[in-house]
């Protein structure tokens, strides 16, 4: 079935690109009288009616074969029914309606066997045919991945219909001119040589515009569906556009040897210049139609696979290059602009050289030997050990759950060698070939969550840690390191005082669920961009005077755009009745699922005294978060720590306040990365 | 006939399908205008008593206002979820409620001068 909806869709495109190609070639070569150039008119008419009746019946293999794919069942394939569900219900259907209109239309205009008597009958047909064929292929870039760019679907799906109609012009325009060519190249075709040559250097003058709008349209396409380096070397879409660029290149060799070899020649009269350069030209551009089908069969597996950013990349080098790598190096930084200043000299050296013909050997082997020495020295800073999942993302959102579940995870797979802290001294880990790793320490650019969630997946056999691939599913392994991520950040939390420190904020708040009661449960993230959170993890009954003084707040603290969220340490069901009617307590209080987020945020609630050194330290009675807009953790009071609290109400409003006046950093990542 | 005819011919009939196309989207955006605007008057509440039910847990009882404040689901084209105090009907109501309960209860009305008709426990 795949196999069928490739093919239908590659000869599809193949056909409409020629379409437009057949058109931009009749332009090219003008009406003339010559017998030869007549009959290749005609012929090319027979060509386009061909291609006409074959971008119809490869359209309704397209329609059928979407129809299998979006209900999933072959059988589909064949029932007009489901066709016209979807032609009535998709934004493929309505593109393929308008297209199909379109280029029904085309076949119309090509099948009626009217004689063109004047100039303007043969200009209106090429110009309607023209027009009929451009739209009817530029309008396929509003079924393809272009449209469906977040925010500017408009302008991608204009860019990439101009990239069709520029393909259209090119590789369309090939097999017609080759045809000419080589009619000409024939004794008999004398008559229409000069015409051919004429055609031939328009064609090249135009190609060279063509190129440059293909390169550049191109670009864009691939910023929008690829955006990033791993991306383009990790997934099936980035592949399949390197095989394309690829290919691009003998393409451009042979049509540069065509320009400056064989057009000169084609000027000559003479039988044993002029005729067999044109009859070989000929053969070259038939070659380089052929390199052309295979892109756009590469172009049709792009349109079917999933664009490189949304799919999960397989990265293939065992090393990765990283700027924050070398920033946190001694000397680093400096190591990579030097080089990089010397490789960037080296490229515009090669390339002035190329340009040039004088001091075309210096400046090449000087600009090379400057790009080496310049990569020398700006990549081994930045170099640092790379494994094919480095770049996945979690695929389990940064949510107390998850934390939570990691860290019950962790105490049965983890703790007996990383220790019950996750400081690496946990007594399994004495006969290790290494140390366990302290996982509390602060992360440095190096690993990525993705690095995590390969040696937890494979282990560190130099190391001594074993694989647990088979042991824990792909969401528990993401849960464990979930939970990492926030002992780590915790750790580096111990200092956070009740005072908004100025700077960016660094510490996310894991995201939780609201449920109070029967009420459809809010999430942290739904509060994003309205309202600060005060986030209280208590303990009853040693919290109660400070819940009421919060209840007696409340209504300030509201009118300063902040919710107050109350979230008890264990059991929740019965804490609304607990708390007590005098006075009324308002603000939310977590029924469900109390447990986790007072698991989760007792990671991030350890002070700086001895005893909550160690996350396995009793959790703090009582402690506060505040969240701000943007879902970071800016401030926290633990009572009893040394210097302002937040019982007196004055401070957290100036706090609050401070929050308030500083211009937003953007949204807090959803998954972050040390 | 001549070629430009044709032409001619065949740009009407993209004209035609032009139209036909606006017109189409025309109908379809007036469909979704109209469905909108039945969603709207069903949702104004203007002069017209309505009841909702909903469950809620119960956050205070003020009998001194008359008065329980709810934390409670959504009311269908009314309000959200909120925790939002009530007046209710008849102080037995809320004889024997205690705070954290949970309850369903009967919001009767004309919005928003809606008050609480009816409101029993749920089991814990």
């Amino acid at each position: 079935m795949t196999t069928f909806g490739v093919a239908a869709r590659w000869l599809h495109l193949a056909a409409s690109l020629g379409l437009v190609g057949l058109v931009a070639a009749s332009l090219l070569v003008g009406h003339r009288d010559r017998p030869t150039v007549l009959a290749w008119e005609a012929r090319m008419l027979r060509w386009a009616r061909t291609l006409a009746g074959l971008v119809l019946a490869t359209g309704l293999a397209t329609l059928a074969h979407q129809s299998a794919v979006v209900t999933g069942r072959a059988g589909a394939a064949l029932e007009v029914g489901e066709w016209v569900r979807l032609l009535g219900h998709s934004q493929f259907g309505t593109v393929w309606l308008v297209r199909h209109g379109l280029l029904l239309l085309l076949a119309a205009l090509l099948l009626l066997r009217e004689r063109e008597d004047s100039a303007a009958d043969r200009l209106a047909l090429r110009v309607e045919a023209g027009l009929l064929a451009g739209v009817g292929l530029a309008a396929a870039a509003w079924a393809g991945h272009a449209a469906a760019v977040e925010g500017v679907g408009l302008p991608a799906a204009l860019l990439d219909a101009l990239h069709l109609l520029a393909a259209g012009a090119w590789l369309g325009a090939l097999p017609p001119l080759a045809a000419l060519l080589r009619t000409s190249a024939r004794a008999e075709g004398a008559d229409a040589r000069p015409f051919a040559v004429r055609a031939v250097r328009g064609f090249s003058r135009l190609a060279l515009t063509v190129m440059v709008v293909l390169v550049a349209t191109g670009l864009a396409n691939t910023w929008f569906q690829v955006g990033s380096v791993p991306a383009l070397v990790g997934t099936s879409y980035g592949w399949l556009l390197l095989a394309k660029v690829a290919l691009l290149l003998p393409i451009l060799l042979l049509a540069q040897h065509n320009r400056r070899r064989l057009l000169p020649r084609l000027g000559s009269d003479g039988d044993t210049v002029g005729r067999p350069a044109m009859a070989r030209l000929g053969r070259f551009v038939i070659a380089e139609a052929g390199l052309g089908l295979l892109i756009v069969l590469l172009t049709t597996g792009l349109s079917l696979s999933p664009p490189a950013v949304h799919d999960p990349v397989w990265w293939p080098f065992s090393e990765r290059y990283a700027w924050d790598v070398a920033a946190a190096l001694p000397g680093g930084p400096t190591r990579v602009l030097i080089g990089a200043q010397l490789t960037f000299l080296g490229v515009l050296a090669l390339i002035v050289g190329l340009l040039l013909r004088s001091w075309r050997v210096i400046l090449v082997g000087a600009g090379s030997l400057a790009v080496i020495a310049g990569l020398w020295i700006a990549l081994p800073p930045m170099t640092v050990d790379a494994y094919p999942t480095t770049f996945r993302r979690s695929s389990v959102p940064y949510h107390v759950v998850s934390v939570a579940s990691g860290a019950a995870l962790f105490r049965t797979h983890c703790a007996t060698c990383h220790g019950a802290g996750g400081r690496g001294d946990g007594p399994g880990g004495a006969g290790l070939p290494r140390p366990p790793a302290d996982l509390t320490a602060p992360h440095t650019a190096q690993h990525t969550a993705g690095d995590m969630f390969w040696w937890l997946t494979h282990g560190i056999p130099a190391g001594g840690m074993p694989p647990f691939g088979a042991v824990l599913a792909e969401e528990e392994r993401w849960d464990l390191i979930n939970f990492i991520r926030t002992l780590a950040a915790g750790d580096q939390a111990r200092q956070m005082t009740a005072l908004v420190p100025p700077g960016r904020p660094w510490l996310v708040a894991p995201d939780l669920s609201i449920v109070v009661g029967p009420a459809p449960p809010r999430s942290l993230k739904d509060l994003r961009d309205r309202w600060m959170v005060l986030l209280v993890v208590f303990t009853l009954p040693e919290s109660r005077t400070r819940l009421r003084q919060l209840a007696e707040a409340y209504n300030t603290l509201q009118a300063l755009g902040t919710e107050v969220v109350a979230v008890p340490q264990g059991d929740g069901s019965d804490i609304i009745r607990r708390l007590g009617a005098r006075p009324p307590i308002l603000y939310p209080v977590i029924t469900d699922g109390a447990a986790d987020i007072a698991t989760t945020y007792a990671l991030l609630g350890r002070g700086l005294g001895p005893a909550s050194l160690s996350p396995r330290g009793a959790p703090p009675l009582h402690v506060e978060f505040l969240v701000d807009r943007q879902g970071y953790i800016r401030a926290r009071w633990l009572p009893g720590s040394p210097g302002p609290g937040w019982d007196t109400s004055q401070t957290l409003v100036e706090q609050i306040q401070l929050i308030d006046k500083e211009t937003p950093a953007g949204p807090a990542p959803d998954e972050h990365v040390h | 006939m001549r070629l430009w005819r044709v032409v001619v011919l065949i740009n009407l009939a993209l004209g035609l399908g032009f139209v036909l196309g606006y017109l189409a989207w025309g109908r379809e955006t007036a469909r979704l205008a109209d469905e909108l605007e039945r969603a709207r008057r069903q949702q104004a509440v203007a002069g017209v008593e309505r009841t909702w039910q909903a469950r809620g847990v119960v956050r205070a009882v003020l009998p001194e206002l008359n008065v329980v404040v709810l934390t409670h689901e959504d009311l269908v084209g009314y309000m959200g979820s909120m925790t939002m105090g009530f007046r209710v009907h008849d102080p037995k109501l809320y004889e024997g409620l205690d705070i954290g309960d949970r309850v369903r209860f009967t919001l009767t009305g004309v919005a928003p001068n809606v008050e609480i008709t009816a409101l029993a426990k749920e089991a814990p």
